[in-house]
């Protein structure tokens, strides 16, 4: 039997309840939401916190809300709850596509955006997918909360900018107009990590050429998204050699390593593929968003 | 011999034992009540190749809960240590990376698990080889192959054929290491009471398994009792006791009579629970352009533990499946410090005929036939490895019949030219075997009770196929009675003896002495018994394995997409259609064909155990990186059999269906992916990249 290393469990009553248990608890406490990636780490030692704080019973955590033009989600928010979202397809169909592809139904309907991102596993999809939208992290501490972008909240696998006597309370996604987005993974088995997988975000101006945009890929060793992206498209009208060129620029940026999922030209190979398809993807359906 | 006129058999039952597992009720092994039992924990050794130098048990001992720190220098001797994957804890020695070199007992599973991690052993590290090579330096020629088999075979002159044939395919295949990965993890609990052994196991042999635990522990069969009235699978690797097993025995001696529990991990499982030896074989064909054989040779390479003997007999199969004059099979042996190999779902047939049925899609090209139109061009009127006549032999109409109902006419000839939405697609075939082995010791006990009902005694292991429902109804078919007149009793070495669910051999073999016992039964009580009227009656051996070639056959389709652009590949449909004798339950067949095919696919696509040759480490042991195929990766899959009865294979006249899904179903996808694509992949698995070249 996958027995964890000895533990002790509390529940947190509310955020600020939690906050003080991981103050008094110290270094060797850790939050559990999904508990999909925290319990398989420990079930194989790779993780042995002394203190599990459980945050399932949050609410305040596990929120969906429109203001103006910010979508704030919850870092409680579950997997399934963000797929079957029609809002969620609507304003970011990129959230949409990578759901489908993460894990199985069991692992969304408990795994969690917070946990995924505070996870920072270098396959987690949802990384990605927060990169090209730009969101902002909240993250709260016993100064009070702090905002800060993607950039500076990855730190590398498995780092983040959350401190140990800290949380993620939320995500928040700017909203732009005439904008779109999509996912694409390759993965070798239904519901397996990604071998790569790929991430756009485009919004259009009035007359359709491309003003803004962003492309990210996961599972290739790429930091934030793919540089130079924006400056390419921008200004120019999505077609085929376009896209073709933003391909060549993300093979080149990122820095995969062989493993069973891969050698390293076919990841490559994706990096290029996968950001063709999903800037394809992204900007069709933005177009659609102008016409609609 | 008279044939048994089907009732009973043949009947869609539902699964008698389907009731009790859907409520968690039928009991595995490690859901025995125990009273007041430990648990064990071992620590595994982390060279490849050594001895231990040094092991200091100091700190797990004096843990809360420890019971006992066993290791060489302090577990008890065994009488035996011949044997050494068996002989744990007996010596320094290491042979393999994850070798059990200690272990821990105590009054709960985290306390042993806390306390393993606790045990300091130091080594005296050698020079290791992990990786099997075509070049290896120290190739041998094992004495016998598995099963028995000779290791080499030889008729006519194989390299003057090639030398002079017009057309030659000679290609080398690979296939990687695998595990069996049965859902229940191998599981012992045992305990000692004076000079008597209980082991609840997940075995599927109890009367095998303490045939081998008596010699060691220097105690008669009788002494020692093996219970396993349900068993989550096994694939061949509980088909023998592994070194867990007399590890877990060997520690109920100092635990005060106390019993001893121990599961493995799933990673441990990809170290001490056997696998199937990765295979390098090199096939040539030689034939006439019209695409008759005239020569086939099968070379292979394959590994096995230095502390054990295993040769898996993978071109076994080639002396078999077709026509040819002139024929070599040869196995060589590279001998390595790595965990013991073992048996695997049709060991030798399986790996054997991804070599063969891809090499004979290679000579159709060549010869530019149709593939099966070859394989009707070489169908040998007798078994060309031993001239006798097949029992029964039908591979022709399984390949006709899957054919019509795959839509083979709708193959295009030429690979690579169906594109659609990106995806390339293809079809292909392969031919598939496997022998029908019936084992003669089996004994199976009838006793009328009191209430009417048959209980129908005999020490067979149902491990997830489907043996208590398809003995009840060989029973009340044998007893000419409603199967729910019956109450099987299997699982247990109190019931009379029984040979391994193995080999695809469990339901003939057990079969057979049922139907003994039910006639014993009558001719001794009649029709109308007495309470506790009681008969005994034995599965004689089959006179016609003397005369005739006991095969099963098949044919396998597939369709497999292949993705233009990124390479990934899936098998959209596959179709296989059998010959394997009487089909006693139509029911638990068809999970056992689809069940194998659906391992096939795994095979083609995922299943691969890869060695760190640095460390001797399996690294990717466990299910987050060793993938087998999940639910939504199976789509469209169908099983179809020949309804015949065979009249060669006992009285049941039934051959056994357990590992012939899986023979041939890797190679089917691979002449698929090679008709879908232009693209020929001769090592498993055929991953994405493998089509980007
Ligand atoms: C079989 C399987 C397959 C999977 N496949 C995929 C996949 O294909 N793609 C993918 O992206 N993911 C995959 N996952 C991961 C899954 O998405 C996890 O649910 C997710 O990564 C972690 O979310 P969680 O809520 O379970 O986090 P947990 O496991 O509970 O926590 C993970 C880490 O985040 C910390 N944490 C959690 N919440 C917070 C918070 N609010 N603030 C600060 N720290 C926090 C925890 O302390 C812990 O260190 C898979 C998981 C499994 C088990």
């Amino acid at each position: 039997m996958q027995i964890p290393a000895p533990f002790d469990y509390v529940r947190a009553s509310d955020v600020d309840n939690a906050l003080a248990l991981l103050e008094r608890h110290g270094p060797e406490s850790r939050l559990v939401a999904g508990g999909h990636s925290l319990l398989p780490m420990m079930k194989l030692r790779l993780a042995r916190p002394e203190w599990l704080i459980d945050i399932n019973g949050l609410a305040e955590l596990d929120f969906m809300v429109r203001e103006g033009n910010v979508f704030r989600i919850g870092a409680l928010t579950r997997h399934t709850t963000l797929l079957e979202s029609p809002e969620v397809a609507r304003l970011f169909p990129i959230v949409t596509d990578a759901e489908q592809v993460i894990a199985d139904p069991v692992v969304r309907n408990r795994g969690t955006i917070g946990g995924s991102l505070c996870q920072a596993d270098p396959a987690e999809d949802l990384s990605t997918v927060c990169d090209v939208l730009r969101a902002e992290a909240v993250i709260r501490g016993p100064a009070g909360e702090r905002v800060v972008a993607m950039d500076e909240f990855h730190r590398g696998p498995y780092e983040t900018a959350v401190g140990q006597n800290e949380l993620m309370s939320e995500l928040r996604f700017p909203i732009r107009p005439r904008s779109s987005s999509a996912y694409e993974k390759v993965e070798r088995r239904v519901g397996d990590w990604a071998v790569a997988a790929a991430g756009a975000a485009v919004s259009l101006a009035a007359d359709g050429t491309i003003e803004e945009s962003s492309v990210g890929l996961t599972a290739v060793g790429l930091d934030g998204t793919v540089a130079g992206i924006g400056d390419l498209l921008g200004g120019r009208r999505p077609d085929e050699d376009l896209f073709a060129e933003a391909g060549r620029i993300a093979a080149a940026a990122c820095e995969p390593v062989a493993d069973q999922r891969g050698g390293i030209d076919y990841k490559r190979h994706l990096a290029d593929e996968l950001t063709r398809r999903v800037l394809r993807r992204a900007c069709a359906r933005a177009s659609e968003e102008q016409e609609g | 011999m008279r044939v048994q006129q089907p009732a009973a058999t043949g009947l869609d039952l539902e699964r008698v034992d389907g009731r009790a597992k859907v409520l968690g009720l039928a009991p595995y092994a490690y859901e025995h009540p125990a009273e007041n039992p430990t648990y064990l924990y071992p620590v595994q050794s982390t060279i490849a190749r050594g001895r231990i130098t040094a092991i200091d048990t100091a700190a797990a001992e004096t843990m809360d809960g420890v019971v006992a720190v066993l290791t060489h220098l302090n577990a008890p001797r065994l009488a035996d240590a011949a044997d050494k994957e068996l002989a744990v804890l007996q010596s320094d020695e290491v042979g393999f990376r994850g070798q059990f070199v200690a272990a821990v007992v105590a009054d709960s599973p985290e306390a042993a698990r806390e306390a393993a991690a606790r045990v300091r052993v130091q080594y005296h590290q050698e020079p290791h080889h992990a990786a099997l090579r075509a070049d290896h330096e120290d190739l041998y020629k094992p004495e016998q192959i598995n099963a028995g088999l000779e290791t080499d075979t030889q008729a006519g002159d194989p390299d003057a054929a090639l030398a002079s044939a017009a057309v030659v395919v000679d290609r080398t295949y690979t296939t990687p290491a695998e595990h069996n990965n049965p859902m229940e993890p191998h599981t012992t609990v045992a305990q000692w009471e004076g000079d008597r052994l209980l082991v609840f196991d997940s075995t599927q042999a109890v009367h095998n398994a303490r045939k081998t635990l008596a010699p060691l522990f220097d105690v008669e069969v009788e002494q020692i009792r093996v219970v396993a009235p349900h068993v989550g699978g096994g694939f061949g690797s509980k088909g023998l006791p592994h070194a867990h097993v007399v590890l877990t025995a060997l520690a109920a001696k100092v635990t005060g009579g106390r019993p001893v529990k121990y599961a493995l991990t799933r990673q441990q499982m990809f170290f001490l629970a056997g696998y199937r030896t990765p295979t390098i074989q090199r096939l040539q064909l030689g034939a006439s352009p019209d695409g008759r054989i005239s020569v086939l040779t099968h070379d292979v390479v394959e590994q096995t533990s230095a502390i054990k003997e295993f040769a898996e007999q993978t071109a076994g199969i080639s002396r078999m499946m077709y026509s040819a004059d002139h024929r070599r099979t040869t196995h060589r042996l590279a001998s390595l410090d790595v965990p013991v190999p073992s048996w695997m779902r049709a060991p030798g047939e399986c790996p054997g005929s991804f070599g063969l049925e891809v090499a004979m899609d290679e000579l159709a090209e060549a010869c530019g036939i149709d593939p099966i139109e070859l394989r009707v061009r070489n169908e040998p009127a007798i078994d060309p490895e031993t001239g006798k006549p097949f029992a029964s032999r039908h591979l022709l109409a399984c390949l006709r019949e899957g054919a019509r109902r795959f839509g083979w006419e709708r193959r295009n000839a030429q690979p690579g030219t169906v594109l659609v939405d990106g995806w390339r697609t293809g079809i292909g075939v392969a031919a598939s075997t496997y022998p029908a082995r019936r084992q003669p010791a089996n004994t199976a006990r009838i006793r009328f009770t009191a209430d009417g009902f048959y209980e129908v005694q005999i020490g067979a292991v149902d491990l997830g196929t489907g043996a208590w429902t398809a003995l009840t109804q060989i029973a009340a078919e044998a007893l000419e009675c409603g199967p729910e007149q019956v109450r099987l009793q299997i699982g247990d070495t109190d019931l009379p003896v029984a040979t391994v669910a193995g080999g695809s051999s469990g339901t003939a073999s057990w079969g057979s002495a049922i139907i003994g016992a039910a006639q014993m039964f009558r001719k001794e009580h009649g029709g109308f018994p007495s309470a506790g009227d009681t008969s005994e009656g034995d599965g004689e051996r089959n006179p016609a394995g003397k005369n005739y070639a006991l095969h099963s056959f098949g044919a396998q389709f597939a369709e497999v997409q292949v993705h233009a652009d990124t390479g990934e590949i899936r098998v959209s449909r596959m179709l296989g259609v059998y010959s394997a004798g009487r089909i006693i339950n139509p029911r638990t067949a068809r999970s056992q064909f689809l069940g194998g095919m659906t391992m096939g696919i795994g095979m083609a696509l995922h299943e691969q155990s890869v060695m760190d040759e640095r460390f001797g480490m399996i690294v990717n042991h466990d299910f987050a990186d060793y993938h087998v195929p999940s639910n939504a990766d199976i789509r469209q899959l169908e099983a179809f059999w020949l309804e015949e009865v065979d009249e060669h294979a006992g009285p049941l006249g039934a051959r056994g269906i357990g590992e012939i899904g899986i023979v041939g179903a890797a190679a089917a996808v691979a002449n698929a992916a090679y008709n879908a694509t232009g693209i020929r992949v001769r090592d498993l698995p055929l991953t994405a990249d493998k089509f980007l070249t």
